[in-house]
Formats: C-alpha cells, structure tokens, sequence
C-alpha cells in the first residue's frame, strides 16, 4: 500500500520531510514511526497504518510535499492481512494517523472547544466551527461568536443601530442620582495617581490623525489566512520601532539626579478598562515580540484584567502606555495623563470612514483614526512628538513597512 | 436468481437491526421517513443477542455472587452459597426476549417495516432480499448499511477455532471452565477474566499482540494489575503466541517470552481481538462504496459512504466496535437523510469495563495530552477517602481528571471503583461542555455518595480537596 501525507491536523496543506526513521527492507509494525515531517506549526511522525515491510522511498529528505503525496510504499506483511481493530479507543499514537478514514480520523485531534448546542448552531448555518475564534472563557466559541461570524459574513452590522442600541440602554437605566459610590480601593488609587501626575509631569498632548485603510486591508488579508489579529498588536508593535527610533519617550526623568534615563525595554502597558475602574497590564520586551506574541499576550492579559485576575508583577514596570479608546466608539481627541514616571502615552480613539483629499486632489472614503499623544513637556519637545508621529503614522498608514523592520 | 421482477419502491432501507441498524430506524421513522428495515437473524443484533447483553447478565451475576459472599459483615446470615449457572442461563434468555420484544414493539410503534432475510445491493438503488426460495427487490431513496462484525481468531487458533470461545460465543458456557485462559486486553477480556474468576474459575490472562500493558490510562492499568494480582489473575505480557494444542480436553498455549518457549494449559480458551466487518456478501464494490484496506467502510462525520445515499453505522465502518458509536452513528445518519445537519464527534466516546471494580474512561489520557502537547494538571482522588465508598465497603479504586493547566480545561476523566460506569457520565458532559475545573467544583454533590468522588477530584486539581491530607513540605519541595 500506499503511504500518505495526511493532514495530521491545523488544516496543513503541505510538509517538509525531516528525515525517514526507518530503511527499505525494514519489517514494521502497525504505529511504528516511519518518518519525521515538519509543517509550519509542528513536528510529528507518521506512523505505519499497518504492519508490514518498507518497499521503497518516493520522496527525500528535504523534499516539501502536498497532502496526498505517497511518501513511500508498504508492503503487507504476509501474515493475516486483516489490520487490527483496537477496541479501545486509546491507541498508542495519534490514530488520525490511520486509514485516512474522515469520521475516526479526527477522532482525537482538534477539540473543538464549544458546548454542543453551540456546535449545532454552527452546522445548521454552514459554519466550519472550527474557522471560529471563541470569546468566551478559555476561548470557549459561544453561541454570540456563531451568530457575530455569521452576520459579518453576511452583512456589516451597521454601526447607527448599535449605536442606538447602547444610547437606550442606558436611558432606560439610569443612574439611581443618591447612590454612592465608595471611594477606596482601585478608584482611590487611580485618583491618587492622577493627581500626582499631574501635578509633577508639565503634561503637553498633541494630536494626530492617521488613515488606518492599509492596515484594516492588511488585516483582512491576514484573516483570510487564519491570523486574527488585533489592531492594538500592529499599534504596538509600530510603537515600540518608533521608541527604538525616538527613546526619549521611553524614559524617566529623575530631577533629583539631573539626569533623563533612556529604557532600552519596551515595557508598554495596556489601559483595559474593567468594571471596577481603569487597570494597566504590562506587556514586557515588546520589542523582542513578533505582532502574533504581542496579541496572545495581550488578549490573556485583558482577559485577566477583565476577570480581576492581574498579579502585581503584570501590571508593575511599565515604560510606556497605550490607551485604545477606539472600541468603545465616540471621542476624536483626548489629553491622557501620563503614568508617572513615564514620559508619555498614546490613546487611539475611534475609526471612521472621512473623506479625504488626495495628493492629486481626488476626494476618496478612508478609514481615519485619530491618536492622542501626552508628553512631559520637560523631557520633549514638541517638534519631537510631531516626529514620532509621524514615523507611527508611516507605519500604520503602510503595515508592509513593518516588515523592513523585523529583526 | 431472479432479477427480472418488479422492485418493490420504498424509502429508506436499513440492512441490519443491530443498535446502529434500530436506532437509525426509529429516528428516521421520527423525522417522517417511511423505513424498511432487514435483519437475517433477529433484532437487536449482536449487542442484545451475543454482546453486551449477555455478557452483562454475567458480569452482574459475578458481581452479586461475591456481595453475597460479603454479606457476613451486613448482618445477613444464611447457609453457603452456590451458582448455578443453568438458571442464569434461563434467566439470560428471558431477559433477552423481554428486551428484544421491546425493540420490536418500538419498531411497530413506529411503523417500521421489517424484513427476515439476507440483503445486498444490486444496483446503486437496488436491494435484494432473500430468504430461503423468496426473493424481493427492492427500489430505495436510501439506504444505511448496519451489518455489524465478526470476532476473527489470530492465526494460530484458526485450526481450532470451533473450540476456542470469542466474545459471541463465550456467554453460552453451560459450565464455569476450571481453567480459563483468555487471549486480550481489552474491556472485554477484562469482564469475562473477572467474572469467571469471580465464579470460581482460574483465570490465566495473555496480552494479545506482544502488548506490555492494558489500553486504559497509566493510573488505571497499574490499579487494574494490583486488583488483578490481588484475585490471583496471572498476567503474561510481552509474549509471542507460537501454537496452540488441543489434547484430552486441555489446550496448550505455547509462546516465546524474553526468548524462552513457555507453555501454558487450561480447560477453556477465550480470545478477544479483532473484529472483521460483515461486507462480504453486501456487493459493495459493484455500487462504488469504498472500503480501505482492511475492509471497514469509507464514511465521514455523518456516516455518510463514498456513494452520497448510502449510509454506513457502527462496526461496519473504521474505529471502535461499541455499540455506543453504532447507536450514535445510526441517528446521525438518519438525522442526515431527513436533512438535518448532524455529526458524530468521537472525542468523549466512553470506555467502560464492568470488571469488579468498575473502569470509566472518556477523554485523553495522560500520556496522550502530554503527547499532543498539552501541560497539564492532574488531580486523583483515592475512593478510599469518600465516605459513602468506605461504608458500602468499596474502597477500592480512583479518579482521577486531566486538566490543561492554561486554560483549565479538562481534558480526560478516568476512573476505577464501583459506581465509575454510572458517573463517566458527568465527566462526559462536562468535556462535551468544554467545562473547566470550576464548573465541577460550583455545583452541589449529593451526599453521602460516590459522585463526590468526582467533586474531590477536580478540585485536587487545585490541592483543595478536603479529603486528602496536605502534603508534607519534604514532598512539596520535592514537588517544587
């Protein structure tokens, strides 16, 4: 018979042959390894489907190969020719390894982490669960994700109605105007810091507006791939090159000492916004991070947030912060107060579709974000901050110009 | 034969009315399909008439005769015990019969039309069906293929096969064997070794294949060979089987172990291994439903064959041969001809052996979520520290839960003890939930009672069980 690439899982469409781990001749059982293949997410053996005797090779080593390609032939061993049926369902190795049958093949493989009524949902719409990025706790796809995919495979939602919907809300709850609210705990804390910052950092915000059209675009195209990436990781990660560029806004003034001390970490926090009040997650070495790290680190770390789960050490050490005001809609420009004793923090507020006048003078909708950048005035100046926003806005304006910066 | 007559035009056609075959019948009558169904010997195939069925009423037997015998310590006194195994041979029989009319009667519920004979396709949407001079055709829109499998003998037993038992024949022992040997590793050589030794028999086990160990997760193989040594089970693992003799009413087994010839002898010798799928007199290959190698039919997630019409359940088809899968396939493929989106997911398929005590097992084990590469958490509750075990007076066994340590998913439930085949199930809706450990840690346990087993099992996840002593610091540090 024929041995086979299979798809051994992640919806892999090719391998690299690392090495075969037996010879010709060779007498194998059924589950012995037969040889190491290498697809973009993993390492993993292909086991013999059988038992039998290695006839020959059809690929090499070093070869990049397509599902369905024969990987070498496997003579019957004589013997009974009946393959074994095991009656538990705990075979030593991976058994969608086996006879590329489709139902036991994926017998073991992906779990699909959703209740089955959730999974239901997704068969009686045509939806390939498995193309889902879950949003519920641990990742769990909820019914809201089925019913969310669906709606932006079909049509956009459209922004006015929720808008509206929100807007209702809280009309019909409005605020009980006796209730008190204490004033301790986090809330006291965000106060405290505020004011010292305040009251320390001559604050200076300065405003830009950046067309964010390519990196939307290049975010699609992302997705269509199977990357789902937020923008707040592009943010990030095109903050940190421009920190490189400009370290002045990665530093801590110490006035005492006379002296401005640049960081060379990019350790930027996170403004996440919870039901007890503003909490800042730290993302450490973001320049170390590729824009996929900066994401999962970031999602874990809101979700922690969000759940109250944040240990010191997460939300200690920050060099720079970010704010993404963006998602919860509204405001055009802000003057965030700096985290002292940073020296400057950016918010990115919503994304609207603007008309814009192009270099040759042609009116054309794109997608507009403006950004809210507060600086210590001692440590900056403002021709300073222009540059570093511009240079941020070069990037996000073309995400493609991230690339001629990897390391 | 007579293929010139006028086929007789019907719906959906079901060869076989095993579990998958019955199943499939009463959902595809449910969602208003008209349903013929054909079975050569008698409903509720293997499984009601060979299989589970009646290897349960020995188990069961097994299980009551040695409370019985533990009876002393609940105060109940009486003269000696004995079996008699005619009577739960007759017992067997009408309990088969009570549930088979019950099946039948649920067929004709839903009128279902069933048919006594042999099928096999002649065309892509013809059926014929013979019995003795009679033969039909039959024209369908549908058709679910249900023919279930035959236990195959290794080799070296072919000769003798006639003598040698398998899981079909094995029940109809009229006498307990004196000495049995028993070929196997899986659930159901574990159940048949226990409830003959149970009974009376020594029972000598051999690993089929050379096998090193049982299937079930490490934590359960190394309770269920203590258990075993305790009944004075003898194990032979990592053995060759070369022959096997049959002299003066005694077989021989010979068998190469660490390159030594060994022999071993017995009064009977039961085998459990494969199973090969019943295709053979189907015509499967002049109607293009394809079979791999070893002959198992192609299907995917809906059972559906290569041919988009035909249908194919339970031991037909590749995986293993439970009944569970039959019965889930069987209404998935008759759920998918009335057009309904459905699937089979074999993820959380439940292993259970009703071995004394009890194995339940659904999920990964511990060696495959570490192979798949999972970090994991481990948490095992010894049944020992849950109350109600300990006044039933079984101690004996475990749980224990596999978690992923990121995200806190579990990941695989095991357990050994009595009560396990009742309580998988919770674990199995929790996996199927992709529950967490706090979502078995919340809700409220009934009490006194096994199921806080499970309770303390997850939560040993997190070193919190309250019926486990806190580990000394040496072991912490060594933890550590």
């Amino acid at each position: 018979m024929e041995v086979k690439l299979h798809d051994i899982g992640e919806g892999m469409t090719e391998a690299d042959i690392n090495c075969f781990l037996v010879k010709p001749g060779d007498a194998v059982k059924a589950d012995d390894p037969l040889v190491e293949v290498q697809t973009d997410k993993m390492t993993a053996e292909i086991p013999a489907p059988r038992a039998g005797i290695i006839k020959e090779f059809k690929v090499e080593p070093g070869d990049t190969i397509t599902v369905g390609t024969t990987i070498l032939i496997l003579e019957a061993a004589g013997h009974d020719g009946i393959e074994k049926v095991k009656v538990t369902s705990h075979p030593a190795n991976s058994p969608k390894l086996h006879e590329p049958l489709e139902s036991f093949a994926a017998f073991k493989g992906k779990r699909v982490l959703a209740s089955p009524f959730t999974r239901k949902i997704a068969r009686e719409n045509s939806i390939d669960i498995e193309n889902i990025t879950g949003t519920g706790p641990a990742g769990r796809i909820l019914d809201e994700d089925i019913y969310q995919y669906l709606a932006s495979s079909q049509s956009k939602p459209d922004p006015v109605k929720q808008k509206q919907a929100v807007v209702t809300e809280t009309l019909i709850n409005p605020p009980a105007d006796k209730e008190i609210i204490p004033f301790r705990g986090r809330r006291k804390q965000i106060a405290r810091k505020m004011a010292q910052s305040l009251s320390i950092i001559p604050h200076c915000t300065h405003f830009e507006e950046i067309d964010v059209t390519g990196l939307i675009t290049f975010r699609k195209d992302l997705k269509i791939l199977n990357q789902n990436i937020s923008a707040t990781a592009f943010f990030l990660k095109a903050l940190s090159i421009c920190l490189k560029e400009f370290p002045v806004f990665n530093a801590v003034l110490h006035e005492e000492k006379e002296e401005i001390h640049l960081a060379s970490e990019h350790h930027i926090g996170i403004a996440v916004d919870t039901d007890e009040g503003l909490i800042v997650p730290v993302i450490k070495h973001v320049e170390n991070k590729t824009i996929r790290e900066i994401h999962a680190e970031m999602k874990q770390l809101t979700e922690k947030a969000v759940g109250n789960k944040l240990s010191v050490k997460e939300i200690s050490g920050g060099t720079f912060t970010v704010s993404n005001v963006g998602p919860l809609g509204g405001s055009f420009g802000a003057t965030p107060i700096i985290q002292h004793p940073q020296t400057a923090l950016v918010s990115f507020h919503k994304t609207k579709k603007m008309p814009v006048v192009t270099d040759d003078d042609q009116i054309v909708i794109r997608s507009m974000m403006n950004i809210s950048m507060s600086f210590d005035h001692r440590v900056a100046d403002g021709a300073t901050a222009v540059g570093f926003t511009n240079r941020f806005a070069e990037l996000i304006q073309n995400p493609k110009m991230l690339v001629l910066e990897m390391v | 034969m007579v293929v010139g007559e006028l086929a007789h035009e019907c719906d959906v056609i079901i060869i076989g009315g095993g579990p998958g075959g019955y199943h499939a019948a009463i959902r595809a009558a449910q969602l208003g399909r008209s349903v013929t169904l054909v079975e050569q010997d008698q409903l509720g195939g293997i499984c009601l008439n060979k299989g589970c069925i009646p290897s349960k009423i020995l188990t069961q037997s097994a299980e009551k005769f040695t409370s019985f015998q533990e009876g002393e310590n609940w105060g109940l006194e009486g003269g000696g015990i004995s079996f008699n195994l005619n009577k739960l041979q007759q017992y067997k029989q009408q309990k088969i019969e009570q549930l088979r009319a019950g099946v039948e009667a649920l067929c004709q519920a839903n009128k279902i039309e069933i048919l006594n004979g042999s099928a096999f396709f002649l065309s892509e949407d013809k059926v014929g069906v013979e019995k003795g001079d009679k033969f039909d055709v039959f024209r369908f829109r549908n058709a679910i293929i249900a023919t279930g499998g035959t236990p195959e003998k290794p080799p070296w037993a072919r000769e003798l096969s006639e003598l040698v038992f398998d899981q079909h024949s094995i029940s109809d022992l009229s006498e307990i064997p004196e000495k049995l040997l028993i070929y196997g590793s899986d659930y159901i050589a574990l159940e048949i070794g226990m409830a003959f030794q149970a009974l009376g028999s020594k029972v000598t086990m051999i690993l089929d294949d050379g096998k090193e160990d049982f299937d079930f997760d490490q934590s359960i193989c190394r309770e269920l060979k203590r258990i075993l040594k305790k009944k004075k089970i003898d194990i032979v693992k990592n053995s060759e089987v070369l022959e096997l003799q049959h002299k003066e009413d005694m077989f021989t087994v010979t068998f190469e172990l660490k390159g030594k010839i060994e022999t071993i002898s017995g009064t009977h010798l039961f085998v459990s291994t494969t199973i090969r799928p019943n295709t053979n007199q189907l015509g499967l290959s002049r109607i293009g439903v394809e079979q791999c190698a070893a002959g198992f039919i192609k299907v995917d997630a809906q059972s559906r064959t290569t041919q988009k019409h035909i249908f194919a359940v339970g031991d037909v088809t590749e995986g293993p041969a439970l009944a569970v899968k039959a019965i889930k396939q069987g209404k998935t493929a008759a759920e998918a001809i009335a057009g309904i989106q459905s699937q089979s997911d074999f993820h959380f398929i439940p292993i259970v052996a009703h071995t004394q005590p009890p194995i339940a097992s659904a999920g990964l084990t511990e060696k495959e979520a570490i192979n798949m590469g999972n970090d994991i958490e481990i948490g095992q509750f010894s049944m020992s520290a849950n109350g109600f075990s300990t006044l039933a007076g079984k101690k004996e066994g475990f749980i224990k839960v596999i978690s992923c340590k990121e995200k806190q998913v579990l990941l695989g439930i095991h357990m050994v003890g009595t009560g396990a085949i009742e309580l998988i199930s919770a674990g199995i809706t929790a996996l199927e939930m992709a529950a967490r450990d706090e979502d078995l840690i919340f809700p409220n346990y009934p009490h006194p009672s096994i199921n806080e087993g499970l309770l303390e099992a997850v939560e040993a996840l997190r070193n919190q069980a309250i019926h486990i002593p806190p580990k000394s610091k040496n072991e912490q540090k060594l933890k550590v």
